[in-house]
């Protein structure tokens, strides 16, 4: 009774949307890559230039700066967030709904609040490390280049440790409990059941979720681009960024194309890699 | 989820630690919209005062008087809501045809269309965005609610396959094929079994697919640039971006902006972050 082609008509529409939207967009920009504005072929012209141009590689070590330090710290502070929920105590779902919170709330209301917050002269956190002189004197987060890229990474982490959180807490939630009584019975500790229960059995979640984090940190503009636009002096520059304001600040469609590519090429590995990890975890799981 | 617990007293962390940790979070989490919501009922002369006070002594809803009458910010808030409920509209329609014929139906080049439809969800929206703005403009589609509601489409429709195909996965197609040998249609079996079965999972689509249009900056930045189609948080945006920053009605627009997502999602979390589970560990 399952005709082939009936299934073929249910998933049409939706290709198509997706396939007029991704994909032929993803060609266009190979196209403009080797074009320049007037539409004639320039050969590798545009790669030249904008590989030339003395932001790219700030915004090449500024992205890996960035990339690797939200990962680390959402990834760790996610699974002690996790493990913490995981306990059975009153008040626990209020806590876990609260924890979600910074995740759903628009990226720009977190980063204008952020700013308010980290405003040097009447912003609370400054006030928060003068008054009991953690700090001697307010420091200008936001204009200082050695702090800027950090408190990016901060805010960065604030956002998305909860999605973290969560994905680990349903995998911790469904580690059968024979594992546990098993590790009792041997007589193991807390935290020896966190390091040789919780943690080996989540793996896969964890791995799948840093994956995910590395790409949504390489896709993450609204939080740097809403605070400092890439500033000051570029310290907060990273390539997606620098494709969107070479693109639309200084209208140069194909350096900014040239440049969607290589970046493209990087996003793109990483993701492939995702799908195999967890095509292999489902394999595994079954 | 707690029930195994009942049967085997297990070792947990030491309370003192589960009271500390929990009071931290929490207060990591929420201080931001604390002080957003204290920030907006101050005056101009209580915001700018060293050091900041904690309580202000008069309260004052002249920065929502501002945001709600003297700003673009209650037509910004009607162009999110259109863009945001025509676009959840439409991806929904697509990923239900799209999930039923996924979870339904074997054919050739299954696996790797599935592959497609992850993969547009994982995209990088800096190296589509470019392309799409000169097709757009070639279209006559930027600054008009349809040129919003086909992008966001990009963003929203994947995942939104995503997770109704486990969904419907897992409604034991016995119920659909009795449907079938009482001479039911295909159609007829999906609106009338399936989707009904799915509500549960449709509503969590939509909770994810409309938080998601409603919070885009990055896209709206790009194709709304006229007052008539801007969305909320380029609103924001034009506040605090300008050189002096009005900060109290920044964050009275803040929570203009945060208090529909916050609830809608508050009162459903449990579908919603049951369906996100579901979708992204299941793979």
């Amino acid at each position: 009774m399952h005709r082939k082609s009936t299934g073929y008509l249910f998933v049409l529409p939706a290709l198509l949307v997706l396939g007029l939207l991704i994909a032929y967009p993803i060609a266009y920009t190979g196209l403009l890559s080797v074009t320049d504005n007037q539409g004639n072929y320039v050969g590798l012209e545009n790669f030249r230039t904008i590989l030339a141009a003395r932001a790219t590689p700030t915004a090449f070590f500024n992205t890996l700066w960035w990339v690797a330090g939200s990962i680390i710290f959402q990834v760790i502070l996610g699974v002690l967030t996790a493990i913490l929920l995981n306990q059975n105590f009153r008040g626990r779902a209020i806590v876990r709904s609260v924890t979600l919170i910074p995740w759903v709330v628009p990226g720009i209301v977190a980063a204008t609040t952020w700013a308010w917050m980290l405003h040097t002269e009447f912003g609370i956190i400054n006030y928060m490390l003068t008054a009991p002189g953690i700090i001697d004197e307010p420091v200008g987060w936001l204009t200082n280049g050695s702090t800027v890229m950090p408190v990016m990474i901060a805010i960065n982490v604030w956002k998305m440790f909860p999605f973290v959180a969560i994905m680990v807490l349903a995998g911790l939630q469904s580690i059968p409990n024979d594992l546990y009584e098993a590790a009792r019975i041997d007589g193991a500790s807390f935290w020896e059941e966190v390091w040789y229960v919780m943690l080996p059995q989540v793996r896969p979640v964890i791995i799948a979720v840093t994956l995910l984090l590395v790409i949504w940190a390489l896709n993450h503009i609204t939080i740097i681009y809403a605070i400092t636009r890439g500033g000051p002096a570029n310290r907060t520059l990273i390539t997606p960024i620098q494709i969107f304001r070479t693109a639309f600040e200084s209208v140069q469609f194909n350096q900014a194309a040239a440049l969607s590519v290589m970046f493209f090429a990087v996003a793109i590995t990483v993701v492939f890699i995702y799908i195999r990890t967890t095509a292999a975890n489902a394999g595994a799981s079954k | 989820m707690s029930d195994t617990t009942l049967k085997l007293k297990r070792t947990g962390l030491p309370v003192p630690l589960i009271v500390i940790g929990s009071v931290v979070l929490v207060a990591v989490c929420l201080f931001p919209f604390w002080w957003m919501g204290l920030s907006s009922i101050k005056t101009l002369r209580e915001l700018y005062t060293i050091p900041p006070i904690w309580w202000p002594s008069m309260p004052t809803l002249d920065n929502y008087y501002t945001v709600l009458f003297e700003s673009n910010i209650p037509r910004y808030f009607l162009n999110s809501v259109v863009i945001s409920l025509g676009s959840t509209f439409l991806a929904m329609m697509l990923a239900i045809f799209a999930s039923y014929g996924f979870a339904r139906f074997d054919f050739k080049g299954k696996p790797l269309l599935q592959s497609f439809v992850l993969v547009g969800q994982l995209l990088p929206t800096a190296a589509i965005i470019v392309p799409l703005f000169v097709t757009l403009r070639v279209l006559g589609l930027v600054n008009t609610y349809w040129g919003l509601i086909l992008i966001y489409m990009i963003i929203t429709l994947p995942l939104s396959v995503w997770m109704l195909t486990s969904y419907f996965r897992a409604i034991p197609v016995e119920l659909e094929e009795a449907a079938i040998i009482d001479g039911a249609s295909r159609l007829g079996v999906l609106f009338r079994i399936t989707l009904p079965l799915s509500v549960p999972g449709l509503i969590s689509v939509l909770v994810y697919a409309f938080v998601t249009t409603w919070n885009e900056f990055i896209f709206a930045l790009i194709f709304a640039t006229d007052s008539s189609v801007k969305t909320l948080p380029i609103g924001l945006a034009e506040f605090s971006t300008e050189f002096n920053t009005d900060w109290g009605a920044v964050m009275a627009a803040s929570m203009v902006m945060t208090l529909p997502i916050a609830i809608l999602f508050l009162s459903m979390q449990r579908l919603f972050v049951g369906g996100m589970t579901a979708g992204a560990t299941k793979g």
